[in-house]
């Protein structure tokens, strides 16, 4: 998928977009299979007990046999809700969770489209999300929805700041927002996280707070808002927020591999352009684990508690951040 | 009680309940709501009434002990302690020394595996998942124990006046040393992985003021009492059964917020632990059932049994009139006066601030509806 | 209040008739017998002594209802059980601005037994439901009701246990 790529008899755009969506599109339903499982096995390793065992070897078709039940349930929609929005909300939600697999570089030679903009093409479009989860909540006509959707809110508009902000010391020292420029820059092992881990920090307790994990899961908060504003929803409805959640925590560990993680770089392998995909996926999926770590470990914390966290802690320490990094990059 | 017509426009009712993750059973609270503030939460009950009170008026006494264990299904054989311990307190009958061992030995398993479950709800209350497996593992242990004894699992109806049922073997003597043994090695586990908790700290430090005076308000009893600073238990202040020949400690915090509640229900996890201990190594030999008369009447007069339940005093008080009938029995149970103090504890609260004062009085609702 | 013996006084002093009972034989320590007019005195009295509410019950006689109150103290071990009869127009006054936990006791005897308690700010069914207003469950029928005599305690148990120390005194 390298610009270089041969000329066949197809124009070589069309071939190339299609190869991109179907990549993407299988991406994306690849990596919420794979959540999906990974999630509930290693939830029921930290409880004690051995998760999904009945489908299959250790469980392992489960999720095709949920998602079989899920595609196969009636499309319910509530009275007294707005139903077209209420339709509407999932995929909203679902839609742009697709879009930034298009310019994420998995390898030198394995990304869609190189923008110039790809950083900022990736927070647009996954900032759609938070209006998505505004448009369920206030759809579906019941108030524990909408508490969970305001909460989305207020709490995704919050969070951007801290991780613009560290973002944007990554950038001063880049120089560019194209995601491949930025993985170039820390070729030979310098990644970022070695020269502001203040920053790394900063950025993945945003992305936690972002895609709406534990401890930061307020707008679903199931012990008081029973599940937030995906409350009314069932069926595909529920099944297209669940695998958007997942992308989005692909998305985001994606953004913190690439921005500080070093994207590819790693212990070179044979066709590198190519395969050292390898170590991307390692690195994103280790943080996907360890996402999932603190979720099965911390309780929640009160939504007071999760502005304050934000505005007095995060949002200050990267603006200092920022500022130093500015200070060090004109030295 | 304020209503929305004089509030204006800007607040709004919230139905939690009588489904809901965070109320444990059938509660219902009409959460007059500002935003996330909890201006006016009004307890609905009576989703989970039975009328008990009248059952037992309407049958010969033994006929009422299943009974007793389907109030509060997670201390169903305190609720048989209470039960018995009222009719044999009318009726001038003791129970032998070694059934009232057992008694003590059974209720404490009880006790403990209600505290157990709580601690993980609680924590679940806040959004933790993990915990309240652990204590499930923790409480399965018991529950084999007591299943092997009393053939139940939740529901015991195990006591009997002048006793219990069957009398227990080596084998639950063993088990429940080792359960002690188990249950100790555990307690640092949940220490580091909940109370050491920063987020679970934030979340019940300085929640709920629970004061002395507001508890005697509303006769709020039990651990939340205690955590209050008032070292009051039944097992204390009115000795029953043979609970004066144990040395144990009655846990208290000052603070009197739910972490005071909190703490408070952990170390008594650990007096539990004592008593079992003792009990086991003082339990005497001899038959586990008094001779009791076949028909036993219960004589004209009345008479209380009060026992110390998890959640707080249990009350039996019965009314005989020299049939086998109880003319009138009432059971005060604890739930009841601990939920009412909700309304004035929680005004103002933020709702997830709600969710861990009702998961820190520890309701249960079959037992407030009976 | 300190103890059993000043709260003995200090209903001696309103008068309050109360007679101290066998704490092994009934379970509690006081038993007392009010008139209606004394009940708010009475749970003043007690709310001052940094008493607290146990329950509040209800006994239907042949005479009418009596409603039973029991109080206990955190600090000293004092039960104790207040029996009053109803006024006439089967109603009480409340004690739920006095002991805040009255409240919910009170509706539920209201719910039980129809007991209506003047002054009280909420008496909403609570365990039956709204239109259940008329159950009135625990009212007995005529040939199971029976007057206090028939179920008051024949102190003949005392004869094959030593005598427990029963002390009558009135006020």
């Amino acid at each position: 998928m390298s610009p270089e790529m041969p000329t066949g008899f197809f124009p070589p755009e069309l071939l190339r977009i299609l190869f991109t969506v179907i990549c993407a599109i299988v991406i994306v339903f690849g990596n919420a299979v794979v959540m999906g499982y990974l999630e509930r096995k290693l939830a029921g390793r930290f409880q004690r007990r051995p998760g999904p065992m009945e489908v299959g070897w250790h469980g392992i078709l489960q999720l095709a046999v949920d998602g079989v039940k899920l595609v196969g349930k009636q499309l319910m929609v509530p009275k007294q809700t707005d139903k077209v929005l209420y339709r509407l909300a999932p995929i909203i939600s679902f839609a742009p969770a697709i879009m930034p697999m298009v310019v994420i570089p998995f390898a030198p030679n394995l990304q869609g489209r190189d923008f110039d903009i790809g950083l900022i093409f990736i927070l647009a479009v996954v900032a759609i999300n938070v209006l998505a989860i505004l448009i369920a909540g206030w759809s579906s006509n019941n108030k524990y929805s909408l508490l969970g959707a305001m909460r989305s809110v207020a709490q995704n508009v919050a969070y951007e700041i801290p991780m613009l902000l560290t973002l944007l010391s990554v950038i001063l020292v880049t120089n560019t927002f194209s995601l491949r420029g930025i993985v170039e820059a820390q070729s030979g092992g310098a990644w970022f996280i070695f020269f502001m881990p203040v920053a790394f920090l900063i950025f993945f307790a945003a992305t936690l707070a972002e895609t709406n994990r534990a401890p930061f899961d307020l707008p679903e908060a199931e012990s008081e808002l029973t599940a937030g504003f995906m409350t009314e929803f069932s069926g595909m409805g529920f099944s297209l927020f669940f695998m958007a959640e997942y992308t989005y925590m692909f998305i985001a560990c994606s953004l913190t591999t690439i921005l500080f993680l070093g994207g590819w770089s790693g212990p070179p392998l044979p066709y590198g352009e190519y395969t050292s995909a390898l170590w991307f996926f390692a690195k994103v999926y280790s943080l996907l684990l360890v996402m999932i770590w603190i979720r099965w470990t911390f309780p929640r914390v009160r939504f007071d508690q999760l502005l304050n966290f934000c505005w007095k802690y995060l949002v200050p320490f990267s603006l200092v951040h920022l500022l130093v990094t500015a200070v060090v990059v004109k030295l | 009680m304020t209503t929305i017509a004089e509030q204006g426009e800007h607040r709004y009712v919230l139905n939690m309940g009588p489904q809901h993750p965070s109320t444990h059973g059938v509660l219902r609270v009409i959460l007059e709501m500002e935003g996330e503030y909890v201006m006016d939460p009004q307890p609905v009950l009576g989703y989970g009434h039975r009328m008990h009170e009248k059952m037992a008026e309407s049958r010969p006494w033994p006929n009422f002990l299943p009974n007793a264990a389907r109030m509060d299904y997670l201390s169903a054989l305190i609720y048989n302690h209470g039960y018995v311990g009222v009719v044999e307190r009318l009726a001038g009958i003791e129970a032998t020394p070694r059934a009232e061992y057992i008694r003590v030995i059974t209720s404490e398993l009880n006790r403990l595996q209600s505290h157990l479950l709580w601690l993980g709800v609680l924590v679940l209350d806040l959004g933790a998942f993990t915990p309240i497996m652990y204590t499930f593992e923790d409480r399965e242990k018991i529950l084999d124990i007591l299943e092997d004894v009393t053939g139940s699992r939740l529901t015991y109806c195990y006591m009997r006046v002048g006793g219990v049922v069957r009398d227990i073997d080596d084998k639950f003597v063993e088990g429940t040393r080792e359960f002690i043994k188990w249950q100790r090695s555990r307690m640092p586990m949940y220490d580091k992985l909940v109370t050491g908790n920063i987020i679970f700290r934030k979340r019940i430090e300085q929640i709920g003021e629970f004061s002395p005076d507001l508890a005697r308000r509303y006769g709020l009893t039990g651990p939340v009492l205690r955590g209050t600073g008032i070292p009051y238990d039944i097992r204390r202040a009115e000795p029953y059964s043979v609970y004066p020949e144990f040395d144990f400690e009655i846990p208290t915090e000052t603070t009197g917020d739910c972490m005071a509640a909190y703490l408070v229900r952990v170390r008594e996890i650990e007096q539990s632990l004592r008593i079992l201990e003792q009990a086991l190594d003082k339990l005497p030999d001899g038959p586990a059932m008094a001779k009791v008369p076949k028909k036993l009447k219960l004589p004209a007069g009345d008479a209380c049994y009060a026992v110390e339940s998890p959640r707080g005093e249990l009350v039996y008080h019965l009314t005989g009139d020299g049939s086998d009938t109880p003319y009138r029995m009432k059971i005060r149970v604890p739930s009841f006066s601990n939920l009412s103090l909700l309304p004035e504890l929680c005004r103002g609260m933020l709702l997830s601030d709600l969710c861990a004062c009702m998961g820190s009085l520890d309701l249960v609702i079959p037992e407030i509806d009976r | 209040m300190e103890s059993k013996d000043s709260v003995i006084a200090a209903f001696k002093q309103v008068p309050i008739k109360v007679q101290e009972v066998d704490f092994a034989q009934r379970g509690y320590h006081l038993e007392i017998m009010l008139e209606p007019g004394q009940l708010r005195d009475f749970a003043q009295l007690l709310r001052t002594g940094n008493f607290y509410l146990s329950f509040i019950s209800g006994l239907h006689l042949a005479t009418g209802i009596d409603v039973s109150y029991q109080f206990a103290n955190y600090a000293f071990p004092c039960r104790l059980l207040a029996h009053v009869s109803v006024d006439a127009d089967n109603s009480l006054p409340t004690i739920a601005d006095i002991f805040h936990g009255a409240n919910w006791h009170e509706r539920e005897t209201k719910d039980f037994y129809g007991v209506i308690f003047r002054d009280h700010p909420n008496l909403k069914p609570l365990l039956l439901a709204e239109d259940m207003e008329d159950l009135k469950p625990l009212l007995k029928k005529e040939p199971a009701l029976k007057d206090r005599a028939a179920i008051t305690r024949v102190e003949k148990i005392a004869e094959d246990k030593p005598a427990p120390a029963v002390k009558k005194e009135e006020a």
